[in-house]
């Protein structure tokens, strides 16, 4: 067993013990709050009428916003809410990618193409 | 490419109702199954079963945090060989008939009936209803290859593939509001049609329910070779490590 050869720093990181549903829970409302996001960014992008490979690094910067934003309310303590920072950044990409293709041309169709 | 320029009124009468009516045809049919679903009987012996499954595997999980008599304890209770948990319960594999039991038949019935025909009916519908209609402009350029899935019903060489048809519209809509039903309607809804698609994969599996037998037999083996490694040993050492350090800062 090497268990024994590890630091005291990293067998403290080993006991790390959640609650299930707790986790779940906050995964839903970041869930919520990333529709939400990209709802409200594909309205943005459409009402500025961003076309093109502008549009998608808009995604990209709201995105990293949201996350930024995320972060910043869970403060030094987001070890206490998620397991890892890398999945809060990833998941759900492409179903936000989806919602916010659909509110940018929605609301480009209803300014600009009319 | 010159640019087009659609009439005013294709956007208030075909344009925005398709939004609408995918929109609410989504909320309506999250209604109606909810109305339709009967509660689904569950057995007493498959609860007790899955609870006692779903116990040795925190068992297995956590077991660090509890002393060394009661991790064995407890591993004893489900698997000591004469008469352990795991050891004692037999259970009959689950009858394997080519017909499954009639209310389950139903309950595909109306699964079926709130998921394949809404979207059948109300996808004829817009296609007949609204056909022809080049409706929208995606904000981003597109290849040629993109032209048959966006711009169905309309048959012009010449457009540019970045046009979307209406019946292709209803499609993005149906894609994109997914998320959205998430938001309006509360998780696990009956609005999202990429379950319908799962259920039909997985049908066959679930009119079967798992045998308990095989189940059993794994977590048996899972909880046999685990043992007990206290978590909390070296407790106290840690703790005044913390105590120390918070009272040299």
């Amino acid at each position: 067993m090497t268990e024994n050869k590890e630091s005291k720093e990293t067998k403290f990181k080993e006991l790390v013990s959640y609650s299930e549903p707790a986790l779940r829970n906050n995964s839903s409302v970041v869930e919520y709050c990333r529709t939400s996001m990209s709802a409200l960014s594909g309205c943005t992008a459409g009402i500025l009428g961003l076309t093109g490979l502008s549009g998608f690094i808009f995604y990209i910067f709201s995105v990293l916003a949201l996350w930024g934003l995320l972060l910043f309310k869970a403060g030094n303590l987001w070890q206490k809410y998620f397991l890892n920072r890398h999945s809060l950044l990833t998941g759900g990409f492409f179903s936000g990618l989806f919602t916010y293709v659909l509110f940018w041309t929605f609301l480009y169709g209803m300014v600009h193409v009319y | 490419m010159a640019e087009l320029v659609l009439d005013i009124n294709i956007r208030g009468w075909v344009f925005l109702p398709i939004v609408l009516i995918t929109f609410l045809v989504g909320v309506i049919r999250h209604y109606v199954s909810l109305l339709i679903t009967s509660q689904k009987k569950v057995e007493l012996t498959q609860v007790q079963d899955s609870q006692v499954l779903i116990r040795s595997r925190m068992l297995r999980e956590n077991g660090r945090y509890i002393s060394k008599q009661g991790f064995y304890m407890r591993r004893h209770y489900f698997n000591n060989e004469e008469n352990g948990y795991f050891k004692t319960q037999k259970r009959a594999a689950p009858a394997q008939t080519a017909m499954p039991d009639p209310s389950m038949m139903t309950e595909m019935l109306k699964g079926n009936v709130t998921n394949v025909l809404p979207m059948v009916v109300i996808g004829g519908w817009i296609n007949w209803m609204f056909s022809g209609f080049v409706t929208t402009k995606v904000p981003f350029p597109l290849t040629l290859r993109f032209k048959p899935m966006l711009q169905r019903g309309i048959e012009l060489v010449s457009l540019d593939a970045a046009w979307v048809s209406s019946a292709s519209w209803y499609f993005l809509n149906v894609f994109g509001l997914r998320s959205i039903y998430a938001l309006v309607l509360g998780e696990n809804n009956a609005a999202d049609q990429s379950r319908l698609m799962q259920d039909q994969m997985s049908g066959a599996a679930m009119s079967m329910p798992m045998d308990p037998k095989v189940a059993f037999k794994a977590e048996w083996e899972a909880l046999e070779i685990s043992s007990h490694k206290w978590a909390l040993a070296d407790l106290d050492n840690e703790v005044l490590n913390v105590l120390l350090n918070k009272s040299i800062k």
